[in-house]
């Protein structure tokens, strides 16, 4: 009995942790700060797609879709047919790369992103509710508040820039395919990037 | 022998002494370099390995074949003769790497990464060269992707085992397949209870480790709830609740703390995993054009207080004002009286309310039985529009003294208002309601419309704080006479005054009069005009004080025979046109769904004015706003299409689509973004500086 005791009480300890979201489920609310100060939650977006994308500018796969401008033209192709955009960071504040809110906004500024805004997650909480474990993550949510996406920007795990041609671009799909009232046919893939940089505190 | 021959011979015989020079890549994070391991030359059939060995700095750390919640594995590309094979890498068993609530399988320190090369039959070169490109991801805080070159050329026939103290122990690190080992599991809801039987008995009993080798499918964080039974191991593994992977085997390997080797299994899955696919979307809503989300509603408090301010408002309108006035002028004869004269006030607002609750009941009934109608729907029949002119006409006549209702019956009129004061006041009111109908949708058309789409008891509770507002004048009249002492004192001058008050009353004909014309043409106006005057006849020649008995039977025989004739004559022209191109005003289209739907599907921007003749605020707005030459200079720029959806008479497609937008009423102003999900609805009183902004806000 001991035996499964122990580590029972520490399943249930880090494994609440990270409680995460699942296809087809509502997406779980949340509330955060934009780079500006204004505060944002997910329900201001009630019928309309959202897509949440998890950003740290220190990740080299981050820059890999930043720098080729891959990421800037997938939110503008999201954002032009009215989909919201939010680009989130949940790096913590004793971590390595954390930014500042306003570095943070002049380097999406910088960047010329295309997000509606950027919010910051510095205690982790949006992120451990959605459990993204890597920057990039990205997720999809349609009109209805149900996550219909989850996982990588696209299908190669790489941090040349040179793959993004030729790789499927996963949030492209989604978000085209959920506009047009069809189911997602890839509605998650593992994804690929550097961990978020939660803080030490579980 | 001299020195120099010596020397000659050490250099022909120090190769074959020498390890294999192999090519180094050193980053400030790793120093990678490509071993090679034959310890029997280069020959068919022999062992053959080459490795990439990477001493990584303290605390950095590169990835498992299965890197975990984050991170990339290490690859190699080789490049080898022909004929020659490279095989996969030879992971040693990994460490779990823990960061905050995530996982990765990695390694610090010394790691080698072995490959197994198998030369073809016939290969009889004396040398093996190699080439790799080598990626790795390199983690501390910050993960650095790197890349390396490497060449080393291996000799065949000679021994390359410089590193076999590297290899030997990596070989011993290499999980160990358990041909002997029976591994199972089945899905039960979100867990995976894997149940693994035959593991050494060193191992038994242990708390031990999974890392499973395919990503996606597990939580890596989460510790197993592991139990033995005998020498069998269970261990109930949670799923990703975002898993990309359902495979039917799951190779892992199990680790157990102080062994360097682990063990490996292929946990084979027997429950079905459940499709990855999203749910089907919900029913769509409809149309080509989604809809935006109807405007935040305004508070009921904050409608109820608007109600009450346009019921005041109503006062003053042409309609009501003369009626009123009247009333309370009566007042001052009355003063006296001042119980009969507080009922007579309420019994008139309770008139009023119940008349325009009962007004938006009969409209709200007609909506739920699927009748196309909005706020105004009075007004948009030509019946109607004639009906109110008639009765205006009548009040009119009869406030300039061109007969009065005493006349006709004096002493049954007199007899009954005097019987039933109560009567007569809640008459009153919903007489004032009548009258006050027509004035209500021009300027109230859109609010009282919003009112419509709210639950019903909101929506008649709004109705009926509007008929409050109506009253209260009138019974702040009756509850406080003093009032009427401010009055002047009751004289000829009333007389003049209630002359005057026919005034606004024919101004309002001659609005109705130009609604009609409207919706009938200008031969539908003139067949009223028609109407209305002989209706004029008979209310003169049956209503005249003047006019003695025997004049009055004769002149009102006439005087109706003319009126149903001219009713037969012009009736037919009362009905409405349908819908004359010449309504259309230079850089104004007609309407449509499809023409939006075509629109936007060109991706042009589209601007839609629901607009009604009879509706003064529309008239207002297109006046003060949008004929204004520099929201047209904006419009001409921003090449947006303008539509214009004309709700002066009946028209289903329309009121549809008005209930949809989230209203009931008009105008109602809607700009239509290229690529927007839905239009942006813009405010009933339409200034110049909001409709700039919309139009600068377009893509």
């Amino acid at each position: 009995m001991k035996r499964l005791f122990v580590p029972l009480l520490s399943a249930l300890a880090t494994g609440a942790a990270l409680a995460a979201a699942s296809i087809g489920q509502p997406a779980p609310a949340f509330t955060a700060v934009d780079t500006s100060g204004k505060v944002v939650s997910l329900a201001d977006f009630k019928g309309k797609h959202v897509v949440l994308e998890w950003v740290n500018p220190g990740c080299p796969y981050v820059r890999k879709h930043y720098n080729s401008a891959n990421m800037q033209a997938t939110q503008s192709a999201a954002t032009a047919k009215g989909v919201v955009w939010l680009s989130i960071n949940s790096t913590s504040t004793d971590a390595y790369d954390y930014k500042a809110p306003a570095d943070m906004a002049a380097w999406m500024r910088q960047q010329k992103a295309a997000s509606t805004a950027t919010l910051l997650d510095a205690d982790g909480k949006v992120g451990r509710a959605y459990g993204a474990r890597t920057t990039p993550h990205m997720y999809v949510i349609d009109p209805a508040g149900r996550l219909v996406y989850a996982g990588a920007i696209d299908s190669k795990a790489t941090s040349n820039p040179a793959d993004i041609q030729t790789a499927t671009n996963y949030v492209n799909q989604a978000v085209t395919e959920s506009l047009a009232g069809k189911a997602v046919s890839v509605a998650t893939s593992q994804p690929y990037g550097c961990s978020v940089k939660y803080g030490s505190g579980a | 022998m001299s020195l120099f021959r010596f020397l000659l011979l050490l250099v022909a015989v120090a190769p074959a002494f020498a390890a294999v020079p192999g090519a180094v890549v050193t980053t400030p994070q790793v120093r990678a370099e490509l071993v090679a391991h034959a310890p029997e030359g280069v020959l068919p059939g022999k062992p053959l390995w080459l490795g990439l060995a990477i001493q990584h700095q303290p605390h950095w750390h590169t990835y498992w074949k299965n890197p975990g919640d984050s991170g990339m594995p290490t690859s190699l590309q080789w490049t080898l003769p022909a004929g020659v094979t490279a095989g996969d890498i030879q992971w040693p068993t990994p460490q779990k790497l823990p960061i905050g609530p995530l996982l990765n399988y990695g390694y610090e320190d010394q790691l080698l990464l072995p490959v197994a090369l198998t030369v073809p039959a016939g290969f009889k070169a004396d040398k093996l060269d190699i080439t790799l490109h080598a990626d790795w991801l390199v983690c501390k805080e910050v993960c650095i992707p790197e890349s390396g070159e490497f060449a080393i050329s291996v000799p065949a026939r000679a021994a390359t085992a410089g590193n076999a103290a590297l290899f030997r122990a990596t070989q011993a690190a290499l999980p160990r397949p358990l041909p002997a080992a029976k591994a199972s599991a089945d899905l039960q809801g979100e867990t995976l209870v894997v149940r693994v039987a035959g593991l050494p008995v060193a191992w038994q009993g242990k708390s031990l480790g999974f890392l499973p080798e395919t990503a996606g499918v597990l939580q890596n964080i989460a510790e197993p709830a592991a139990a033995w039974n005998g020498g069998e191991w269970t261990a109930k593994l949670p799923v990703d609740p975002q898993r990309s992977a359902g495979p039917a085997v799951l190779p892992a390997v199990l680790t157990l703390p102080g062994q360097a080797a682990g063990l490996q299994v292929d946990v084979k899955i027997a429950t079905a995993w459940p499709a990855l696919a999203a749910p089907p979307p919900l029913p769509s809503l409809g149309d080509a054009v989604v809809t935006a989300p109807p405007p935040s509603p305004v508070g009921l408090f904050t409608a109820l207080a608007l109600a009450l301010a346009g019921g005041l408002f109503l006062n003053l309108m042409p309609c009501v004002f003369p009626v009123l006035s009247l009333k309370v002028l009566g007042f001052a004869a009355q003063a006296h009286n001042r119980r009969a004269l507080l009922a007579g006030g309420l019994a008139y607002l309770a008139g009023v309310v119940l008349s325009f609750v009962a007004l938006a009941s009969f409209l709200l009934v007609l909506r739920a039985g699927g009748e196309q109608l909005g706020w105004g729907f009075q007004l948009q029949s030509p019946a109607v529009v004639a009906l109110l002119a008639a009765l205006f006409t009548l009040i009119g006549l009869n406030l300039s003294g061109v007969f009065e209702f005493g006349s006709m019956c004096p002493h049954v009129w007199a007899a009954a208002r005097a019987r039933h004061p109560l009567a007569d006041a809640l008459l009153t009111g919903v007489l004032a309601v009548i009258v006050a109908s027509p004035c209500t949708a021009p300027f109230m058309g859109a609010s009282l419309g919003a009112a419509l789409t709210l639950p019903t008891p909101q929506a008649l509770l709004i109705f009926a704080m509007l008929g409050v507002g109506m009253a209260l004048p009138y019974l702040l009249a009756s509850a406080w006479p003093a009032l009427a002492r401010w009055l002047p004192r009751p004289g000829a001058w009333m007389a003049h005054f209630k002359a005057l008050m026919a005034f606004p009353m024919f101004a309002t004909v001659v609005w109705l009069v130009w609604v009609l014309g409207q919706q009938a043409g200008i031969d539908g106006a003139a067949a009223l005009l028609a109407a209305l005057v002989a209706l004029a006849f008979v209310a003169w020649a049956l209503g005249s004080p003047s006019l003695r008995r025997k004049a009055r039977w004769g002149f009102g025989v006439a005087s109706l025979v003319l009126f149903v004739v001219t009713l037969v004559w012009t009736l037919p022209a009362l009905h409405e046109t349908p819908a004359s191109a010449a309504h259309a005003e230079a850089g104004w289209e007609p309407w449509s769904p499809a023409r939006v739907a075509e629109l936007a599907a060109q991706g042009r921007p589209v601007f839609v004015d629901f607009t009604a003749a009879w509706c003064v605020t529309c008239q207002v707005n297109k006046r003060t706003t949008l004929n204004r030459p520099e929201v047209q200079a904006d419009f001409d720029r921003r090449s947006v299409v303008r539509l214009r959806a004309d709700w002066t008479r009946r028209d289903a497609a329309i009121t549809a689509e008005l209930t949809r937008l989230g209203r009931s009423g008009v105008p109602v102003y809607a700009l239509y973004a290229p690529g927007a999900t839905g239009p942006k609805v813009l405010s009933e009183i339409l200034s110049v500086g909001e409709m700039r902004k919309a139009l600068a806000g377009l893509p």
